[in-house]
């Protein structure tokens, strides 16, 4: 019976193709030439400039982090090219403009845009190798004074409330990846939302690694002012390349008070193949900051996909009454490695916290939860809730838990569980009886066990997780 | 450094750190055994500790503990301990343990033990004797479970390897009483270097209580190590009583190493010492042993008291229950790194750990980390840990009853103690420790 097990984890990379567009693409390597090249290209204002070369000279003093639980070969920074833009045929002035190849590609990837858009009623900022190509439902956003665009539009047209926030939450100094996306970023999305507005719709973006060893460091902003609230989504997928690429992103979350800030990923990144070679390092800084008082950000995650996944999705509990929330799935299978969690960082009082996190390995993979919950001395009454779990499938992945708790006021309470089980024979057998194959029977438990980070996924990427998984791990089995 | 080399130390290099240097001053020139395994044992600790760094709060396994403190006093080994007589020590007897060892500074007490009428099949000797008598199972134990290789206090206390305590218990033997292995704190600014080997031989049954104490309230340093060796089948309970002086530094090492089917029970209670530390790290090498962990820090005042246990699954079906709590008042601070890790094919592994915290003052300070590793699928691993100060429900049902909100205070704090004293089986001790709780109890209130 465990080899049918084995089998079930198996199931080729649907979303393996290049598209051949003719790209602006700057020499490998990085100095402060290509960081100026890269400044220059987006005709970006001096201080910007300034603020990547301050990143890049911190980042020659830092050292990779080796702390996390994932092993790869060192990487080589000069073997990267910082900035690859696809050449639009045309200036763009409507959706039916847009480079039909690229268009093609989100067809394969089973986003019309389109129809996703309208019929859906998702606006979509599509990211494909680093710069925004296409924004729908721009307009109706901006009717209610949301501005939802790229980090370059952004900058163009806003500098202002970029500059006020942009290093805000993730300083160039925070860690090695931040300083380096910080110095050579090219694009991300940007979302405003003003005093008091709710968003009407689901705000989304599909990020896309396209030009081989090209790493793509994305930049996100998300503000929302007193009383917003905003729900965003993103998704990711890779084609498939042998060499590893690096993909070394900052997201940056900012609630004031009773502003309210939800933010879902699923990230499907190449793997890499059975045996390791290729696929995605997925190396991002992720943090929110509840700046306000009562403000409330949830990060949603599913990590299906990269070779290496080393993501914390954070929230800095500042403001009084203030809450955060991390619910996360990661699957990790053949080769595959995931360091990812979270920390909840009490800093206001009566800030609450909750952290629900589903580790599934399977093949031989190895997947670990690191997580910090830190109560400060001034955080009265802060309340904190952590469930891990983790299931393994065969005998030959790990599943690791790395819950750090510090605790520096006694009126908080901090409660950790964690669990580590396996799909046993008998539930199979149970499935079996009752006329369900094995196949569904695994994808019935899995979804079973994922279901409460699935029910906080908004409904359409509630069902393109479940497929995910599923198809991960769809196999041979009649 | 002429003389040590004249001595014939190869090894005699200076030390890369300098507070090593200052501790290892004169344990060069301490003589030969006769015994060329436990001179290369010594000299490779020796190595060992010439290439290690006091650590700092820079690496991991440290990160939450400051040791800067130790290394402001100059501590020297002790080559002489006072005379004391039982007078000195009679209130830290156990009257259920007619057999003991007392070290005082770390020196063998002969006048202080009681080794008359020892059951059949059950050694108690201080290790300088017992070598010349069982060198042979002694051999292949000492000094090779506690590693030392990355270890700077336990490479300590192995350069200093000279004498300690032995106990053997012979195959299918029973220990009827518990052995007490006394450790006396005399003397100010020494450095001790206590060394434990506990070999239960297959099917053997044993009780050890290892026990640190202070007579005065004088700085000194305690850096002991034990191992305990259980064959299959063989039962071991451990009490380790932590209970130096206030403004002490204890950091120990303990060793487990596990047989087929053993039983190990770990109790440890840490009640002393300004910082103190104890690794504990319990290996299963024989499929379907089982352990129990159980450790109560009770700090207050300015105190840090760290526990990091490692507990490894190499080998199936092993079980393993750990609660771990911390009572922490004042401005005190307590660490807690449980690691536990299912190696492949440990299957069918079952291992629960707890670590809970009561913070009493609002300076209290606790930082946990339940860490588990799992690399076998077919296992039942979970763990919890909890921070938080008294329930306000569970105080208002006793105020319900009738009781004041200082003994409803009081008797809550003895009963989040008394789950892990109460499990000792030496019943003084039991009555002694709870008191000792509820003494912390009433000046928190």
């Amino acid at each position: 019976m465990s080899a049918v097990l084995e089998h079930l984890v198996n199931q080729p990379y649907k979303h393996g193709f290049v598209t051949p567009v003719e790209a602006d693409t700057a020499p490998k390597g990085l100095n402060e030439d290509v960081i100026r090249l890269i400044s220059g290209k987006k005709k970006e204002p001096q201080w910007l400039l300034e603020f990547r070369l301050k990143a890049y000279r911190h980042w020659l003093t830092m050292q990779q982090p080796h702390w996390a639980n994932v092993r790869h070969a060192e990487i080589d920074f000069q073997d990267i090219i910082y900035y690859s833009a696809p050449i639009p045929k045309k200036k763009l002035a409507s959706m039916d403009e847009v480079d039909p190849e690229l268009l093609r590609t989100f067809e394969k990837l089973g986003v019309p845009m389109h129809e996703r858009a309208q019929l859906a009623g998702v606006a979509v900022d599509v990211i494909f190798d680093s710069v925004s190509v296409a924004t729908t439902y721009k307009q109706k956003l901006a009717e209610v004074g949301i501005l939802f665009c790229s980090m370059s539009e952004a900058v163009r047209d806003h500098p202002d409330l970029v500059l006020r926030h942009l290093g805000t939450v993730v300083p160039y100094t925070d860690n090695f990846y931040a300083a380096l996306n910080s110095a050579v970023f090219t694009d991300g999305s940007f979302c405003f939302i003003p005093r008091g507005v709710k968003c009407p719709m689901e705000l989304s973006t599909y990020f896309r690694i396209n030009t081989q060893e090209s790493g793509q460091f994305e930049r996100t902003l998300i503000v929302a002012e007193e009383g917003a609230s905003v729900s965003y989504l993103e998704g990711c997928t890779a084609p498939k390349f042998d060499t590893n690429q690096l993909h070394a992103a900052v997201v940056e979350l900012i609630a004031l008070d009773d502003a309210e800030i939800k933010y879902s990923t699923v990230q499907n990144w190449y793997a890499g193949d059975e045996q390791g070679v290729g696929g995605v390092y997925n190396f991002v800084t992720k943090r929110g900051l509840c700046k306000g008082a009562s403000s409330r950000i949830s990060w949603t995650q599913v990590e299906t996909g990269s070779a290496i996944t080393w993501k914390y999705p954070s929230c800095v509990l500042l403001g009084d009454n203030s809450s955060g929330e991390f619910y996360s799935v990661a699957l990790t299978n053949n080769r595959q490695q995931a360091d990812t969690g979270t920390k909840m960082v009490h800093i206001g009082r009566n800030t609450r916290s909750r952290i629900i996190s589903k580790g599934i390995s399977a093949g031989r993979s190895n997947n670990s939860y690191r997580g910090l919950v830190r109560i400060g001395p001034k955080a009265e009454n802060a309340r904190n809730y952590s469930q891990c779990d983790s299931m393994l499938i065969g005998s030959h992945s790990g599943a690791n838990t790395f819950p750090y708790i510090q605790v520096a006021n006694h009126t908080a309470r901090v409660e950790h569980e964690a669990t580590t089980s396996k799909i046993g024979e008998d539930q199979l057998f149970y499935f079996a009886q009752r006329g369900i194959g094995a196949e569904e029977a695994v994808s019935m438990i899995i979804n079973g066990f994922c279901r409460d980070v699935f029910q906080q996924l908004p409904m359409e990427f509630a069902v393109e997780a479940t497929k995910l998984l599923g198809l991960k791990l769809e196999g041979s089995v009649g | 450094m002429g003389e040590e080399e004249a001595a014939g130390m190869s090894t005699a290099v200076a030390a890369k750190h300098p507070y090593v240097e200052a501790l290892l001053k004169g344990c060069t020139e301490l003589p030969h055994s006769p015994l060329s395994w436990l001179d290369g044992r010594r000299a490779a600790a020796l190595e060992r500790a010439n290439a290690l760094t006091i650590p700092t709060t820079r690496e991991e396994e440290w990160r939450f503990t400051d040791i800067t403190p130790l290394t402001r006093i100059p501590f020297r080994p002790g080559r002489s301990a006072p005379r004391l007589t039982e007078r000195d020590i009679a209130r830290f007897e156990t009257p259920e343990a007619a057999i003991r060892l007392t070290f005082v500074d770390g020196v063998f007490s002969p006048e202080l033990s009681a080794t008359a009428g020892l059951p059949y099949g059950v050694l108690v000797k201080n290790l300088a004797a017992g070598l010349e008598t069982h060198c042979v199972p002694v051999e292949p134990h000492l000094a090779r479970h506690a590693a030392f290789e990355r270890d700077v206090f336990a490479a300590l206390n192995t350069c200093y390897l000279r004498d300690g305590a032995l106990v053997i218990i012979a195959r299918n033997q029973d220990c009827p009483t518990p052995v007490h292995l006394l450790f006396v704190a005399a003397q100010k600014e020494i450095a001790s270097y206590p060394r434990c080997l506990v070999i239960a031989e297959a099917g053997s049954r044993c009780t050890l209580i290892e026990d640190y104490v202070a007579l005065g309230e004088d700085a000194y340093f305690s850096d002991p190590v034990t191992e305990i060796v259980l064959g299959d089948g063989a039962r071991v309970t451990h009490v380790k009583l932590q209970r130096e002086a206030r403004s002490a530094f204890h950091i120990a090492t303990c060793a487990v190493a596990l047989g087929k089917d053993a039983e190990y029970a770990s109790h440890t209670v840490t009640l002393g010492a300004r910082i103190s530390r104890y690794n504990l790290s319990v290996v299963q090498q024989g499929e379907g042993a089982r352990a129990r962990i159980d450790g109560l820090a009770l700090v207050s005042g300015r105190q840090l008291a760290d526990t990091h246990s490692f507990m490894d699954h190499a080998r199936p079906a092993g079980k393993c229950v750990q609660l771990h709590k911390c009572i922490i008042g004042d401005a005190a601070h307590a660490v807690f790194n449980g690691r536990i890790v299912v190696r492949p094919g440990a299957q069918l592994t079952d291992a629960a750990q707890e670590s809970r915290n009561l913070l009493l003052s609002g300076t209290a300070h606790v930082d946990t980390k339940p860490q588990l590793e799992i690399f076998a699928d077919d296992v039942r691993c979970s763990h919890g840990a909890t921070v938080g100060q008294l329930e306000q429900e569970q105080m208002f049902y006793l105020r319900s009853r009738g009781l004041s909100e200082a003994r409803a205070h009081n008797l809550l704090i003895y009963a989040f103690g008394a789950e892990i004293i109460d499990r000792i089986p030496v019943p003084s001790l039991v009555a002694q420790l709870g008191r000792t709780v509820l003494e912390q109890a009433q000046t928190a209130a």
